[in-house]
């Protein structure tokens, strides 16, 4: 495998493309992992900012305009809104699971459907969260199934 | 994406559809079995049924995500719309006459409704299996 990379000034967003035959292999996962673990986003308690790593964010969630981050026991207000939070987590293992919520796959221990036609998400910090039918293919695309 | 959602009311189609024939084929064997059916007509009649209650679906539509308390009132109301809908229709093909025949009309779309529901819960069992093998696997991966 050819491996390239080229250094660009600071004028310039950095950028990772990766060139694959199967987007679901480990090695790609392990390269998209890394990439995302370096992007961060500022989350507030009260007064008090904090720098998130997206790897730690276990879902994004929008409630009456306002926008929340959820870590494993913590929860943080966020300035951006869905659409912007969806822009900076393309590629890593953050997807759209609801229409006002973008969640980690990473972060899921298992899924389980329910009668209402939803999956029910059950996370490793044993919180449930909803992932709608209509975004479950981009789970399945994801996780390679 | 045009495409998935053709195939996907397709699928819920012929789904209801085949949902409907079954529900039809009992209520005949059990309470009128030397029936004969104009089977062109027929047919046709059931294909309308089934649009009828593919559009009633349309209860369901929500801006936001529907809360689960939600999501059994509007079942209800679907239930009741479907009803509403079609026991008239029904009565009006001929297809039941009579108290107790319009009761057991009602239980029939019932039963299509809880069959359509329970299709609907075991395809999404079956996804939410190979999910969970995927990611089983994955974790598997990483800790080798």
């Amino acid at each position: 495998m050819r491996v390239t990379v080229e250094q660009i000034d600071r004028t310039r967003e950095e950028e990772l493309i990766v060139r694959c035959y199967d987007p679901s292999a480990a090695w790609v996962s392990s390269v998209t992992e890394a990439a995302s673990d370096h992007r961060t986003i500022c989350g507030w308690q009260e007064d008090t900012m904090h720098r998130l790593r997206l790897t730690e964010i276990f879902y994004f969630e929008v409630v009456d305009d306002r926008s929340f981050l959820y870590t494993q026991a913590a929860v943080f207000e966020a300035k951006e809104k869905l659409y912007e939070f969806e822009r900076l987590c393309a590629g890593s293992a953050l997807f759209r699971c609801s229409k006002s919520m973008i969640l980690n796959a990473e972060k899921i221990d298992y899924v389980r459907p329910s009668l209402s036609g939803r999956f029910e998400a059950v996370l490793s910090n044993g919180e449930k969260v909803v992932v709608s039918r209509k975004y479950v293919a981009d789970l399945k695309r994801m996780l390679g199934v | 994406m045009l495409m998935k959602n053709i195939t996907l009311w397709v699928r819920r189609y012929v789904t209801v559809y085949g949902i409907i024939m079954l529900c039809t084929f009992f209520m005949c064997l059990l309470f009128n079995p030397s029936s004969e059916l104009p089977v062109v007509s027929f047919f046709g009649r059931i294909m309308v049924f089934t649009l009828i209650a593919l559009l009633s679906l349309a209860v369901y539509y929500s801006k936001d995500e529907l809360t689960v308390k939600a999501w059994w009132v509007r079942t209800v109301l679907h239930l009741l719309l479907l009803e509403a809908v079609l026991l008239p229709l029904a009565h009006s093909w001929g297809f039941w006459h009579g108290g107790t025949d319009s009761l057991v009309y009602a239980g029939f779309i019932l039963l299509a409704k809880a069959l359509w529901h329970l299709v609907d819960y075991s395809l999404n069992a079956k996804t939410a299996a190979q999910i969970n093998e995927r990611i089983r696997k994955n974790r598997l991966e990483k800790r080798n």
